[in-house]
């Protein structure tokens, strides 16, 4: 064994070996403190995160209610788009080549996909992300027919909002479109995604809660690749979950679209303006036709960058709602206001005679007349829209009792529609004209009042309903939209009463005496819109306005050549029908049309025509060329 | 004769029956974090048996010859391994951006976990006939820094951080043993600290400082190369106190633990098994290393001690750092846990490393 050294000098080691055991107690405690940590005081934590791996939540869109009008014709439902969701991890050269060839896609789109697909970050790469919006059904068969050869690839069948009248009224139905950023700060906590679909104008947005319903979501166990996992049924079973949607509930709104057809008819020719139908004897809004519309299929998302262009840019401005958020000079439809309230405070008697030159002098200002009417009491006034009988009166009323009438009226605040953003419109006081011009109030813009001139401002709704509670004798109503709110079946979820905002205090005899002078308007042979009344059709009633535009406050940036058209008058008519009984109060405005009578007036008569008479009543008749007598 | 009777009276049970437990538990947990994988990992739990039973034997032989011939053949150990790492070069294949292994016919070996033995033994070798037991200065850190620095080279040539750091560490424990001056220990703190930013700068790949910084910024970026390390921690946490049971860790049946055969084992068995069954494993662990050193410090002469300590430093080394990587308490590097940790080359040489051991344990009573 001399082959083998022996050397003993080991001594030196010893004291070191306690330190070594020490640091390995010590290691070994730290690790285990450190699994106490993470197994025992987190743990909760670390589940959820271990459970959230595993579960990938699709969503079960609910169905939106669908709204129907007050005949039950369907003015939103819809239709199934079929949605590509792709898992980005499993999306390679060879899946993206094959996806592209059965979607039939062009270079062009396909590196356009390509490219999205690599941009998306990679916490959501194992996860479903929309790859292809509302594919055609030829395409959705050709994806079903392969499905096996794409793996983590899904086609979710989504309900879209189709619209059957296209851009019958538009702006008072409204659309759809994605949530923006801004929306989901706001709408936090009512289960909004990114994604997803909100109510963005008209009655899709005011009732979004009614109509949206809840989703649902299908949770499925998946490996990490995003894959769903077969063949562990007692974990699946564990995980997996399918939560139903619960469908939106259905609206009944208070609109007619056959009298919204009626109004797009009647406006044929005309570029621009609105029309509002309200029942007189319910406040319930039969019509609200803005003129130019848009599509509302189109605006769901896929509105190209150009036709958005054109949208906004289209002089006749589209995307302005003309019947709540537009607002206009009355013109002569005020008149009646004025009157009203020179008879309801006892200033005047409608006996009272004034001679029209055809101008009313006041110092040194000439205010003119539309002709010379020579004698006229008020319902004569009235009916010939006499502004030199208007000026005199508003002499005696004073622009604070005209103003307080107005008022009463419904002018100069929010009728209370709900959809869209309402105007308010203005009622000038002598205080605010005072204010306005340097503290000097001058007579001058009592008289331009009186006319429905000067500084008042009115909506198209504010005016229907101001027609109708002067058909009604003073009830004025809050107009009403929804009718009731109900379930897929048809049973009846809530109903909503009509809500009379006030019953205005007018003598009967004061508005009898309204309403002659604008049963005048239209069928006395002196009426302003006599030529637009319906031979042996529905008897209207009602007041023509032609109101002047600001001559000084043209917008800067419009184009010269259009000035001719910007300067000319808008044309009103508002009133009733039948005028003995009426049921239906109007108000029509064809921006920069000209004179009421003349265009105007036969769109509300032919309307009325449509919606009360059962149509034109000379349709029928044999064809003839008619002699004037 | 001498062989049996050693064997039969000084057979050193407690290290034989906790290495047994450690590997039974492993093949185990193997099988489990195998089962969800497909294809060829599927049946690693079955290689690492036959790697297992073929470490036995090869511990059984370096157990029965007397280890002083080890020490007479130590600078030969020391030259064989030194030219199969230089072969690694000339013959391996590279695998996920590193030249690892030598095949061998249908295995391949990797030179560098063989490496580490026999620098064990060199080092000891070394140590063992300069029985000086006056302080030390630098300049006798001179030859067994040579003896780190070919091998430690080579390796982070391949590059293998991972193993250079154990090797690193091995050194450093041995170098324990004996008495270093004070002041030869502050230069060389001073001087190391001196050069990591160096180290940082052109030693470490671009890949291992994103692990550092990701290691100490873990929230910035969780599916990047923090990804390993968190998805562990989900695996560990969610386990809790007694596990969600044999084969049924969510996180390993769904494949959100990467290399969950190689270096990522435990996660497997600490989600399966809970808190209760990890605390079990590292007491194994611990007392598979107390009891090395234990070895050492009733060896007969310092070639046995230094070996028993090296071996030991091996062991314990590896295990922390790797449980102190898989529960984020340290950056992912690329160690493997003894005997838990799939890998014929990696078995074989704590096998042989185990046999070492039983060598210095059996030999306390004699010469």
């Amino acid at each position: 064994m001399n082959l083998l050294s022996v050397r003993r000098e080991v001594g030196e080691f010893r004291k070191r070996y306690k330190w070594m055991v020490l640091f390995v107690l010590v290691a070994m405690s730290t690790i285990m403190g450190r699994l106490f940590q993470l197994q025992i005081m987190q743990n909760a934590r670390w589940q959820v995160e271990a459970e959230r791996n595993i579960t990938k939540v699709v969503r079960l869109p609910a169905t939106r209610g669908i709204i129907r009008d007050y005949k039950g014709r369907i003015i939103a439902q819809n239709r199934p788009a079929y949605n590509v969701y792709v898992t980005p991890q499993l999306v390679g050269e060879e899946q993206l080549n094959a996806l592209a060839e059965l979607l039939s896609l062009d270079a062009d789109a396909k590196q356009r996909f390509a490219k999205r697909m690599e941009s998306v970050p990679a916490r959501r790469r194992s996860h479903f992300v929309l790859a292809f919006n509302d594919i055609t059904r030829d395409q959705y068969a050709a994806i079903e027919t392969h499905r096996r050869e794409l793996p983590g690839l899904n086609v979710v069948a989504t309900p879209v909002r189709s619209y059957p009248f296209k851009a019958l009224g538009a702006h008072t139905i409204g659309f759809l479109n994605e949530v923006s950023a801004e929306d989901l700060k706001r709408l936090t906590g009512l289960g909004y995604g990114a994604g997803q679909s909100v109510g963005r104008s008209g009655v899709e947005r005011a009732w979004e809660s009614y109509l949206r319903g809840k989703d649902g979501e299908l949770r499925v166990v998946v490996d990490v690749q995003g894959q769903e996992l077969d063949g562990t049924p007692h974990r699946v079973a564990q995980h997996a979950v399918r939560e139903e949607p619960t469908p939106g509930l259905d609206l009944r709104v208070t609109l007619d679209m056959d009298m919204m057809r009626a109004a797009e008819r009647a406006f044929r020719g005309q570029p621009s303006g609105g029309v509002a139908v309200v029942d007189i004897k319910t406040g319930r809004v039969r019509a609200l036709y803005s003129k130019p519309g848009y599509d509302l299929n189109e605006m769901g998302g896929g509105l190209s960058e150009l036709r958005a262009k054109e949208l906004f840019e289209n002089p006749f401005r589209p995307l302005i709602d003309k019947t709540t958020y537009e607002t206009y000079f009355p013109g002569s439809t005020f008149k009646p206001i004025s009157a009203i309230a020179a008879l309801q405070d006892s200033i005047m008697t409608p006996s009272v005679h004034y001679d029209c030159p055809g101008y009313y002098e006041l110092g040194q200002r000439r205010f003119r007349c539309s002709h010379v009417h020579g004698d006229t009491d008020m319902r004569e006034a009235i009916t010939q829209s006499c502004n030199v009988y208007f000026y005199k009166l508003a002499e005696q009323v004073g622009i604070d009792r005209i103003a307080a009438y107005a008022r009463e009226f419904g002018l100069g605040q929010k009728t209370g529609l709900g959809i869209n953003t309402e105007a308010s419109g203005f009622v000038p006081t002598r205080d605010w004209y005072a204010k306005n011009h340097n503290n000097k109030y001058h007579l001058g813009f009592t008289l331009n009042t009186a006319i429905g001139q000067g500084d008042t401002r009115v909506t198209l709704i504010q005016l229907a309903m101001l027609y109708s509670a002067i058909a009604s004798g003073g009830a004025l109503y809050v107009p009403q939209l929804v009718e009731r709110v109900e379930q897929a079946d048809g049973s009846i979820v809530e109903e909503f009463p009509p809500r009379v905002r006030r019953h205005i205090n007018v003598d009967p005899v004061h508005i009898a005496l309204i309403k002659q002078g604008l049963l005048g308007v239209v069928n006395d042979r002196e009426g302003t819109a006599y030529e637009a009344r319906v031979e042996g059709g529905v008897i209207v009633a009602g007041k023509t306005g032609t109101a002047e535009v600001s001559k000084h406050k043209l917008n800067p940036r419009e184009d010269p050549r259009r000035e001719w058209y910007n300067r000319r008058a808008h044309s009103w008519f508002a009133g009733f029908a039948p005028a003995d009984n009426p049921e239906l109060a109007i108000a029509v405005i064809v921006e920069h049309g000209g004179q009421g009578g003349k265009f105007a007036a036969p769109i509300a008569t032919s309307v009325l025509q449509d919606a009360l008479g059962g149509g034109d009543p000379n349709k029928n008749k044999p064809l003839l060329i008619s002699k004037k007598p | 004769m001498a062989l049996r009777r050693g064997f039969q009276d000084h057979f050193d049970w407690p290290l034989f029956v906790t290495t047994a437990a450690i590997s039974v538990v492993g093949v185990i947990n193997l099988y489990s974090a195998s089962s969800a994988a497909g294809g060829a990992l599927r049946d690693v739990y079955i290689q690492q048996i036959y790697w297992l039973t073929l470490g036995a034997g090869a511990a059984v032989l370096v157990a029965a010859v007397d280890y002083r011939h080890f020490e007479r053949f130590g600078w030969v150990a020391y030259g064989v391994g030194i030219t199969l790492l230089v072969l690694v070069f000339l013959l391996a294949r590279e695998i996920r951006g590193s030249q690892r292994w030598i095949p061998i016919g249908s295995f391949s070996l990797q030179p560098s976990e063989l490496m580490k033995l026999f620098f064990i033994i060199a080092l000891a070798k070394h140590l063992h006939n300069d029985p000086r037991t006056e302080g030390r200065t630098l300049k006798d850190l001179i030859i067994p820094g040579l003896i780190l620095l070919f091998p430690l080279m080579l390796i982070l040539a391949q590059p293998d951080l991972g193993t250079a750091l154990i090797l690193v560490f091995v050194f450093c424990t041995i170098m324990v043993l004996t008495h270093l001056k004070f002041r030869s220990l502050a230069t060389l703190v001073v001087t190391l600290a001196a050069s990591a930013p160096m180290a940082w700068e052109y030693l470490l790949k671009d890949y291992q400082r994103e692990r550092v910084t990701s290691f100490l910024n873990p929230e910035k970026d969780v599916l990047g190369s923090g990804w390993h390390a968190y998805q562990a921690k989900v695996a560990i946490g969610s386990g809790g106190i007694l596990g969600k049971g044999f084969l049924q860790g969510t996180q390993n049946q769904h494949k959100f633990l990467p290399d969950q055969h190689s270096d990522f084992p435990f996660p497997v068995w600490a989600e399966e098994h809970g808190f209760l069954g990890s605390v079990v494993l590292i007491m194994l662990y611990m007392v598979l290393v107390l009891w090395g050193i234990k070895i050492a410090s009733e060896a007969k002469d310092r070639f046995g001690a230094v070996v028993a300590v090296g071996v030991s430093a091996l062991i314990f080394w590896q295990t922390v750092i790797n449980l102190g990587m898989v529960c984020g308490l340290l950056p992912v590097v690329g160690i493997t846990l003894p005997l838990f940790s799939y890998g014929g080359s990696s078995v074989l040489t704590i096998m042989a490393g185990i046999g070492l051991l039983m060598n210095v344990s059996m030999r306390r009573f004699h010469f």
